[in-house]
């Protein structure tokens, strides 16, 4: 009897504060909820752009990988790993709403099945889909002017760094993992580098690999880019034993134009690799490009 | 006395291919280049000629250290992988990772060489107490001890988020392979001539060193040496130069392959040897002996 008048109660009070909005998700629109009172976050760029628009997260998962939204996650429950998460803690959580996306993507129908989930995946069209997060996070949680004002922002810092890239030649995208390296395309997970910034490409046969295109130092003194971008994977997982530029540093890579000219830049690794798409992540990016080529 | 012939030929072959692989590359380089192009000569030194030496030395004495093995634990399907050597190798790297991540490649090298023998001679320790009248308990008690060592290595690099690193380090690869990142493979080459001139024991040091130089390259310490004792015989110390030379011969010459398919991207040795050594395997199983 409880029960009955308890289902029946939920049933009917789920109406009531439903005001929903449709936002675009990875797996299509979706209606969601809006003004969520407790949300869990399984996705690090996902939590970047909340982070930027000042929304409260109750559940994370750790490691963060990344150290500039650690603040902000201080309060929240630990909801397990990005590859796995801790369905007991979910439960009983009471989260209203769970964020998951990339890494966290393929367990976003278990999770289904505990609240309602919204899978944030951002990838190829890494600034557009960005900005389309950013502005369904600004619908979802009301912050459509700080989404705005972010947007905004990121719009100037792309614009300056465009005009910093616009007379410094061609550019090879590189990562590091250990002492071997691979080549990424303007097709690939880094190509937003590429084409958001118009920074044409030294070799235009790389093709779309996830993991990069295995290649020899040999191929990068033939490339011989102007502008060496270079990635290192190690450091992205929060591993500093070879750096990338020990890597790189060999009689080959010192014979390019890059090198010689000084035009290699190291991304902050887990801004690109792990928060790929955040708004801070994707502005810090960008930021740095105008700062490292701009002229005088 | 043909075994000198076929010594001859093996050392013919292997001299085309090493003067081929020096000029298989990213950047195109012609043999008259030597003379009219000084940057020619320095791309040699640098990249090619270390590259080749590497893909020589290490074939040269994984082969040679996996026919050692096999005759020890008499058994012929006895490699790095069912010896516990590659898991040991990947327990060194993994521990100085995590211990030590500022340590240099070559203290990592060298300290991951150390475990991966400790691992070996602990395979060896077991397998002393099998009884030899069951052979086939050898490859299966390997396998077991590699699995527990590796499912060990497994977990802590899961656990650590370092299970891609741990895995680029395993993956047989030579295209990292520059002038002063490779030079403790000259040691393990001596360790595989020292092998044929005096004391077994060096087999096993030697293939923890390749291992840990280049990373795991399938098949080379299992196959050659089954080819060799099919053509040849089980005479080691007439056979083990002919193991030498084909175990590089078959590394040298899948490395170029690696380096041609998809020129100019690379596919590690490891990925090509594991192809063309399962065919080579099956063929071997299906071939009766020629030698009686």
């Amino acid at each position: 009897m409880l029960r009955a008048i308890s289902l029946c109660f939920m049933t009917m009070a789920a109406p009531v504060f439903a005001e929903t909005t449709t936002i675009e998700t990875y797996a299509g629109p979706m209606d969601v909820s809006v003004l969520p009172d407790r949300i869990a976050v399984f996705d690090i760029a996902a939590l970047d752009t909340l982070d930027a628009l000042g929304v409260a997260v109750h559940g994370v998962v750790s490691p963060l990988y990344v150290d500039y939204v650690q603040h902000s996650v201080q309060n929240a429950d630990n909801v397990g790993t990005l590859f796995e998460p801790d369905f007991e803690a979910i439960a009983t959580g009471n989260y209203d709403l769970l964020i998951a996306g990339g890494r966290s993507s393929r367990v976003a129908l278990d999770l289904t099945k505990i609240a309602p989930t919204i899978d944030m995946t951002i990838w190829e069209d890494t600034v557009g889909q960005g900005l389309d997060r950013l502005d369904a996070y600004g619908d979802v949680f009301g912050k459509q002017a700080e989404a705005a004002a972010l947007r905004s922002a990121f719009q100037d810092a792309l614009d300056t760094a465009k005009q910093a890239m616009s007379d410094e030649g061609n550019a090879l995208i590189v990562m590091t993992n250990g002492p071997t390296i691979s080549a990424y395309g303007a097709n690939g997970r880094f190509g937003w580098l590429h084409t958001a910034m118009d920074i044409p490409e030294a070799v235009a046969a790389v093709e779309q690999a996830t993991h990069g295109e295995a290649i020899s130092f040999e191929f990068i003194l033939d490339a011989n880019p102007d502008v060496l971008i270079v990635i290192d994977r190690a450091a992205a997982i929060g591993q500093d034993g070879v750096t990338a530029a020990v890597t790189l540093d060999n009689e080959l890579v010192r014979q390019t134009t890059a090198w010689a000219n000084g035009n290699v830049i190291y991304l902050n690794s887990a801004n690109v690799y792990i928060s790929g798409g955040g708004i801070q992540s994707m502005t810090q990016i960008v930021s740095q490009f105008a700062a490292t080529f701009s002229d005088g | 006395m043909t075994d000198i012939y076929w010594f001859g030929a093996g050392v013919f072959i292997l001299a085309l291919l090493s003067i081929g692989s020096l000029f298989v590359g990213v950047i195109d380089l012609t043999f008259t280049d030597i003379w009219r192009d000084p940057q020619a000569v320095r791309l040699i030194g640098i990249s090619r000629f270390p590259r080749t030496a590497a893909a020589l030395i290490s074939g040269g004495a994984l082969a040679v250290a996996g026919s050692v093995m096999q005759m020890l634990v008499r058994n012929r399907f006895v490699e790095p992988m069912t010896a516990g050597t590659g898991q040991g190798a990947a327990l060194g790297v993994l521990l100085v990772t995590i211990w030590m991540p500022q340590a240099t490649i070559f203290t990592k090298m060298a300290l991951a060489s150390v475990t991966a023998l400790i691992s070996s001679l602990g395979f060896l320790a077991i397998v002393r107490r099998l009884p030899p009248s069951q052979p086939l308990l050898v490859p299966l008690v390997g396998l077991v001890y590699g699995g527990i060592i590796g499912a060990g290595v497994l977990f802590v690099a899961y656990q650590a988020d370092l299970l891609q690193y741990i895995s680029v380090w395993l993956n047989g690869e030579f295209s990292g392979v520059l002038r002063g990142r490779y030079e403790l493979l000259w040691l393990t080459g001596a360790g595989a001539v020292l092998t044929y001139f005096a004391a077994d024991q060096f087999a096993t040091v030697g293939m923890g060193q390749a291992v840990t130089t280049v990373g795991i390259i399938p098949f080379v310490g299992l196959v050659v040496p089954n080819i060799i004792s099919r053509l040849r015989g089980d005479n080691l110390r007439r056979t083990l130069p002919l193991v030498a030379v084909l175990g590089a011969v078959l590394t040298l010459g899948s490395d170029m392959l690696g380096r041609v398919i998809r020129a100019p991207f690379e596919i590690p040795v490891g990925t090509v040897l594991g192809v063309t050594g399962a065919v080579i395997f099956l063929w071997l199983i299906y071939r009766a002996p020629s030698y009686e």
